[in-house]
């Protein structure tokens, strides 16, 4: 109920009235502007990057991204800026380093492990024996497959 | 027992390791929880405007004494439900810590007219762009940093706090990182 009526009194007010965004840089810079915001993670709406966000976190962090390129920062100090106030968690794509490579690594491994249970399985399937019939009349040592089959030859 | 089986059992192992690990080393975390990397951090340098005389606020000058940073904005409505609780504590240690809000993504009018309400008696700083707030790693509002008299990030609260008593037992935490004796100033 108490939840009920948090969100009822939430939805009730007003849109964020939020400052107005900073001026895009000229075309190429604000392409690395946009390329930066893609890869980096939105607080607010958390499976979304800053540049596909509309929340008001991620128009702020874009407004930073932007100024840092404008003062000519790279991309690099881009990303160590926000990961030195978020954690790795901020980068959409986990950097290749430490712990890290288990993700990078455990994809490719598991499919590489698959392929070769499945060859060795393939490996492993016998072929029918040569000459001798059909599988059905091959020689067995069941007792009770040789009565079956003495009993349907009568 | 054969070789084969062996190998298939070591693989398994393996596997169920390697998982292990990963699951220990990341479970017991909410994945959804930002990471507060500023924690026993020196507080990034600011200087903003304050909303009500537009005299420059440093955060140099605030050095010495302990330090509450409040950030808010008035359409955020935890925001509204926790300034009374901020503004009481700012009444009561106001002599022994700095007390400030910093408005996050709003119009100085609005932050005003909020501000301006008897809830709202302690000085508020607006941050264009909400540059200070992405310098201070702030993932939304309202959000309160507790800053010590060195200058150091020693505490966060993330939501509204509502709890006078849970105000004071931060700040409490907050005085005893001061070296030396004689908090109040």
């Amino acid at each position: 109920m108490r939840c009920l009526w948090l969100a009822l009194w939430l939805s009730a007010t007003p849109h964020p009235p939020q400052q107005a965004g900073s001026v895009p840089l000229d075309a190429a810079r604000e392409a690395r502007v946009q390329a930066l915001g893609k890869v980096l993670r939105c607080p607010m709406c958390q499976g979304l990057s800053i540049a596909d966000s509309g929340s008001s976190a991620a128009r702020a962090q874009m407004d930073r991204v932007r100024e840092l390129v404008g003062e000519g920062k790279t991309d690099e100090e881009i990303r160590a800026y926000f990961v030195a106030r978020y954690g790795e968690w901020a980068l959409l794509e986990p950097s290749a380093q430490g712990f890290n490579w288990l993700v990078w690594l455990g994809p490719p491994a598991l499919l590489l492990f698959g392929a070769l249970v499945i060859a060795r399985l393939v490996r492993r399937v016998p072929k029918a024996p040569a000459g001798r019939g059909t599988p059905e009349e091959a020689p067995t040592a069941d007792p009770y497959l040789e009565a079956v089959r003495a009993e349907l030859k009568k | 027992m054969s070789r084969r089986p062996l190998a298939a059992l070591a693989c398994v192992a393996a596997a169920v390791a390697l998982l292990l690990f990963a699951f220990a080393k990341q479970f017991g975390r909410d994945p959804h929880e930002v990471p507060f990397k500023l924690k026993d951090q020196p507080a990034p340098d600011f200087t903003l405007t304050r909303l009500d005389t537009g005299e420059k606020v440093a955060l140099a000058q605030l050095r010495g004494h302990p330090l509450v940073l409040n950030f808010w904005a008035s359409w955020c409505g935890p925001c509204q439900l926790e300034h009374p609780t901020l503004a009481r504590a700012a009444q009561r240690y106001g002599a022994e810590a700095h007390f400030f809000g910093v408005v996050f993504e709003d119009t100085p009018e609005n932050a005003r007219n909020f501000a301006g309400s008897p809830d709202g008696r302690f000085p508020q700083l607006i941050d264009p762009q909400s540059r200070m707030a992405v310098d201070y790693g702030v993932t939304g509002v309202p959000e309160t940093y507790f800053i010590d008299a060195q200058g150091i990030i020693r505490d966060k609260a993330v939501g509204p706090l509502l709890d006078p008593q849970e105000l004071a037992s931060r700040l409490a935490a907050l005085q005893t990182q001061r070296p030396g004796t004689g908090a109040s100033r």
